[in-house]
């Protein structure tokens, strides 16, 4: 279909020498002269009233320049979005173990970490609430700040509930051949990304403005923040992005407070103050992915036709909103996977406890009800004795189907081709035979089983109804005839600034090494919104195409001018222009002639996504503008011995339209399945009345090399018509269906269905879970370590 | 992280003197992948670290008539590679093996991991088994305990303050033994062991068990051999019933070497399952999987 110069051609990264040798500088590689280094003082209990705070002492410390609380900041230092409940430093309560309390700039760490010891907090302990289930019951500690009988609110603990209603599930029941009921929980999961939380906040001369240097999911948002609780002009704040090692959705509210933090002691020591998070302090005080429990109703005929779903989740958001409110917007409605059901409610409520916090976190809420309903779905094929690919190919949504919500989809739709090929890659048919089938009943202790297991998944793309969505790229060509791009949205790693500068050349027909691409810098880029909701490669990207396409139309005006020609007349052979006598003009000499000419030599574009809307009334709409699509098959080794799991194949086939950068997009698709092999096999979080019990990788294990297979994968390119290029998105749907594929394939050798995550030895092997009595000690400990 | 002193010891005797000179708080440093640890949670713990990473004497491994002997600064990484290990206690290879990844196993020595004593510490088992015994020198003594005599209890030694211990030996098991160790883990590299069985075994000219030593880790408080066990099988024929038996009396014998713990309800019927395994493979009889190994 294509003569395309670099789109889908395989290229290395625009950052790769960089990162490789050691160059790129994250923010914790800055140091300036006279730098301070900061710190917070953070709560060591889950839930207390805040009596006194007493900085006198501290602030007499030699070395010490700055120690601020809450009330330095405008209104206590109030903010977040979507519901504004946070404090750039505690204010009133303290509400989970490491919640931010006050802060201290100081020359040195032993100035440091003695101011620290010497702020007096006077705290009054109050009840605190570990339990979600507990949250919404009259007598339960009361974590949220609306008073219990607030208009409008049932329960103080009741952070937000939403609906999604289609017909009348009770009305399906009695229809069904086979009704399946059954509860499932995730666990909190840690982001674990390479950086820890960094800021480096930079005064200007009079402290009359303030530059910040952090790693954030926008650096526009930390602009706001910034401008909102410390009380600067928006022409008196600047934010640089500089290189960010990882986010993976959680550096939005966590960082917007350190960034916060560290501007206010910069502008009040007039020095340069940095602040970077041990590891510890990172896992203690960032916010998780939040868990959930999840009751699932799902009726089906024998013939294998699903045709109703009833759902009721709980999300623990812990002690703030933070992006919680939006996670469980999403697992709302994806609920009921990608199905078509005659009938279906959904019901999520989300509730304050003092187990830490929750927020955004790849997958954002859709990977908690996939794994659930990806379960279920599963069970129902066994429980009819249908091949698990078979039932969903009967009942996955298909070009044109109307969603639950009531959405109508378009022919971007490719879940049944992804199924096929994944069922095909993976050679699932044969395997399904061989393995055979386990029978708990049977089965020898000892015995290595082998199983394979399938999930599918949709995943609304980028913000839907969440907000308003569009993104500016801009392009200058610059005096040595290089061009400078720009985007509001983050590489973290995940490719993007790759993307851009392909999509940016492909469009100008000139070669990528000539554009450089910066990092968000909120002097030099437009706000894009958040780099979230895996919405890079479509908005930024189709956002770079418009500023390319203006910026093109502008040189092809001045070869036409050069050329005495019309447009319509002039070819494209390389980074050449070929005019009506076939003589070719370079691209140096066109840009030439346009300065000649007196144009402006640097454009702007902002693309819109297509309008949403959604009835939190009545749980219909048209949530997001479209979807992705995917299928994932894992392959596992059971080892019935010891519950030992090992996943031996990988097959992983998505709807991501048109590939824009190869390699970009597999390393996507390999570390969303890691992720998501982690979630499901030993990734947890364990708050023990409050107190996080992990606090460093020693504990808290993710998956290493040795631990992931080889993983396939492949796309289905059917072009989608609001995609730059034709491409969808990836970043998040490649995590998506990882746990509940590997869980099935467990069920398939084992005949054991773990319904609560993450599957460790000890549930493989047992049936349940086994918990050393926690304690606080790593916590403490934990906020001490440097 | 703390500050403290260092100083580097250049052979055994100029340790010791080091680790005994008064007004410091000595603590010997080898690959230093457990003292950084230890001194990031206690920094109290010394003032000063003698490094003995670098003493010749201590990494040498050497065959001495019927015995090998391992200087305690040899990394794993060392051994691992070293052709009289692996011909003589491949065992101990194979544990070795096991521990964290390569820049760990680089690091790391096979003395810090005696002389920390975790529970979970991968050379024990393998050093047990092989009835090894450690050298441990003070200025003055010199002490030579089996290596399950010198671990008290967890992360607790018989090395006194001041001691080093400078060196493990071990006798060469007779042709025809097969050792086997298996680690349980939560992820396959940088894994702490959950289980760790090692076990050692021969059979006679009738087919018989002559020798079978059994050990496992992070099961007991003190490191051992699992006598009952071993009793089961001595002079028997083996045959997978065996080898399941001795399964359930490895467990028997953890509880009552540790108690009934919270962990023990996975850990009895894991610790039968790789016991069983690991002795099938010794004794090459069919495992209870059904397959032959
Ligand atoms: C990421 C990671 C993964 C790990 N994985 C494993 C694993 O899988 N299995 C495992 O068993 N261990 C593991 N460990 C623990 C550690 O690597 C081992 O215990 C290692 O053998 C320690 O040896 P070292 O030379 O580093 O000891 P060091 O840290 O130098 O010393 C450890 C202790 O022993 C003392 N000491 C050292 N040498 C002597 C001596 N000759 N005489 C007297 N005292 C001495 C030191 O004073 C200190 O108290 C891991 C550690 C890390 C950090």
């Amino acid at each position: 279909m294509t003569d395309r110069q670099f789109i889908g051609k395989p290229t290395n990264r625009v950052d790769a020498l960089e990162k490789v040798m050691g160059t790129a500088r994250y923010t914790a590689d800055y140091y300036l002269p006279g730098m301070l280094i900061s710190r917070c003082l953070r709560s060591k209990v889950p839930h207390a009233r805040i009596i006194s705070i007493d900085t006198s002492e501290a602030r007499q410390i030699p070395g010490v320049h700055a120690v601020i609380t809450c009330d330095d900041f405008i209104d206590h230092g109030r903010f977040g979005f979507p519901i504004v409940d946070m404090y750039m430093l505690a204010y009133q309560r303290v509400r989970y173990v490491g919640d931010p309390i006050a802060a201290v700039a100081a020359e040195n760490e032993e100035s440091l970490q003695a101011a620290l010891k010497a702020i007096k907090v006077e705290l009054e302990p109050l009840p605190g609430l570990f339990d979600p289930r507990q949250a919404l019951s009259p007598d339960a500690p009361l974590v949220g700040e609306k008073p219990r009988d607030a208009e409008g609110y049932p329960h103080g603990n009741l952070l937000i509930d939403y609906i999604v209603r289609q017909n009348d599930p009770d009305a399906v029941w009695k229809e069904c051949d086979l009704v399946l009921d059954k509860e499932y929980t995730t666990m909190h999961q840690e982001h674990a990304y390479i950086e820890t939380e960094a800021s480096l906040a930079v005064p200007w001369p009079k402290s009359s403005g303030v530059t910040v240097y952090a790693c954030c999911q926008s650096p526009f948002l930390a602009k706001n923040n910034i401008i909102q609780t410390v009380g600067l002009g928006s022409e008196d704040v600047r934010v640089i992005q500089p290189y960010v090692g990882g986010a993976f959705g959680g550096k939005d509210d966590t960082m917007y407070q350190t960034i916060a933090q560290t501007a206010k002691l910069a502008l009040i020591s007039g020095r340069p103050v940095k602040m970077v998070f041990s590891r510890e302090e990172s896992m203690i005080s960032s916010y998780k992915r939040d868990a959930m429990i999840m009751h699932y109703k799902i009726g089906a005929k024998k013939d294998g036709t699903l045709m109703a779903c009833q759902f009721h989740g709980i999300v623990d958001s812990g002690a703030y909103a933070a992006i919680t409110p939006f996670t469980a917007w999403r697992s709302t409605i994806h609920a009921m996977g990608p199905y078509r059901y005659q009938a279906c409610s959904v019901d999520t409520d989300v509730v304050y406890t003092n187990n830490g916090f929750a927020g955004a976190f790849r997958g954002f809420g859709n990977t908690e009800v996939c794994f659930a309903s990806e379960l279920a779905v599963d069970e129902i094929a066994y429980r009819l004795n249908m091949d698990p690919i078979d039932l969903r190919l009967k009942n996955c949504l298909r070009p044109g189907d109307t969603t639950s919500h009531g959405q109508k989809l378009g022919d971007d739709v490719a879940l049944a081709e992804c199924l096929q090929q994944v069922r095909k890659l993976s050679d699932w048919d044969r395997k399904r035979k061989e393995f055979e089938q386990g029978d708990p009943a049977r089965i020898h202790p000892g015995e290595l089983r082998k199983g394979i297991g399938v999930a599918a998944v949709f995943h609304g793309m980028s913000l839907g109804a969440e907000g308003k969505d569009s993104a500016v790229g801009t392009l200058r060509i610059n005096d040595d005839n290089t061009l400078t791009l720009t985007s509001g949205l983050t590489d973290y790693g995940s490719g993007s600034r790759t993307v851009f500068t392909l999509i940016a050349a492909e469009t100008l027909g000139i070669n990528p090494s000539r554009i450089h691409m910066l990092r968000p810098d909120t002097d030099t880029a437009i706000d894009s919104g958040p780099t979230v909701a895996s919405r890079a490669t479509v908005l930024g990207g189709n956002a770079t195409q418009v500023t390319a396409m203006r910026l093109d139309a502008i040189l092809l005006n001045a070869a036409a001018d050069l050329f005495h020609c019309q447009i319509v007349d002039i070819l494209r052979d390389g980074e050449n222009y070929i005019g009506p006598n076939e003589e070719p003009a370079s691209f140096d000499k066109v840009v030439d002639h346009a300065r000649q000419m007196g144009l402006t030599l640097s454009t702007e574009g902002r693309w819109n996504a297509p309008e949403n809307h959604w009835s939190f009334e009545s749980g219909t709409g048209k949530p997001y503008f479209a979807y992705h699509f995917g299928a994932q098959v894992a392959e596992v080794l059971v080892d019935t011995g010891t519950g030992k799991v090992e996943v031996t194949g990988y097959w992983g086939v998505h709807n991501t339209g048109t590939v824009i950068f190869p390699q970009g997009i597999l390393g996507q698709l390999y570390g969303g399945i890691t992720q998501g092999l982690g979630y499901a096999l030993m990734e947890r979080v364990d708050f023990d009345k409050g107190f996080i019990q992990a606090t460093n990788f020693d504990e808290y294990i993710i998956p290493t090399a040795m631990d992931v297979p080889e993983i396939v994968g492949a796309f289905v390119e059917k072009p989608f018509s609001d995609g730059p290029y034709g491409a969808k998105n990836i970043a998040e749907p490649s995590l998506v269906p990882a746990a509940p594929a590997i869980i099935n394939a467990i069920f398939h050798a084992t005949g054991r269905r773990i319904q609560n995550l993450p599957a460790n030895l000890e549930r493989v092997l047992i049936g349940k879970d086994l918990r050393k009595e926690g304690s606080n000690t790593a916590c403490k400990l934990g906020l001490h370590q440097v | 992280m703390e500050r403290f002193g260092y100083v580097r010891a250049a052979t055994i005797s100029e340790a010791l003197t080091f680790l005994n000179q008064p007004g410091y708080k000595n603590r010997p440093l080898a690959g230093s992948t457990d003292l950084v640890l230890l001194l990031r949670r206690n920094p109290d713990l010394c003032d000063r670290v003698v490094d003995i990473s670098l003493i010749p004497e201590m990494h040498t491994i050497e065959k001495t008539g019927n015995d090998v002997i391992i200087g305690a600064s040899a990394s794993f990484s060392e051994i691992i590679s070293n052709p009289i290990i692996r011909e003589t206690g491949p065992i101990l290879v194979e544990a070795c093996k096991t521990v964290g990844a390569t820049q760990i196993r680089n690091m790391g020595t096979i003395g810090g991991n005696v002389a920390n004593a975790a529970a979970c510490a991968d050379s024990l088992p393998a050093l047990v088994c092989l009835d090894a015994m450690a050298r441990v020198l003070t200025p003055s003594e010199e002490f030579n305990w089996t290596v399950s005599e010198l671990v008290i209890s967890p992360n607790k030694t018989r090395i006194p303050a001041g001691g080093l211990l400078v060196s493990l030996r071990y006798t060469i098991p007779p042709s025809g033994t097969r050792g086997v160790f298996l680690k349980l883990g939560r992820r396959n590299a940088m894994a702490i062991s959950r289980l760790t069985v090692a076990a050692l075994g021969r059979l006679d000219e009738n087919g018989r068990i002559a020798d079978a030593r059994f050990v496992t880790g992070s099961a007991a408080p003190q490191i051992c051999r699992f006598k009952d066990v071993e009793t089961s099988l001595l002079g028997q024929v083996p045959t997978p019933a065996l080898m399941l038996a001795a399964g359930k009396l490895a467990t028997e014998e953890m509880i009552r070497l540790s108690g009934y713990r919270w962990s023990s309800e996975y850990k009895v019927p894991a610790l039968a399952a790789m016991t069983s395994r690991a002795l099938s493979r010794v004794f090459q009889v069919r495992e209870p999987s059904g397959e032959v190994v």
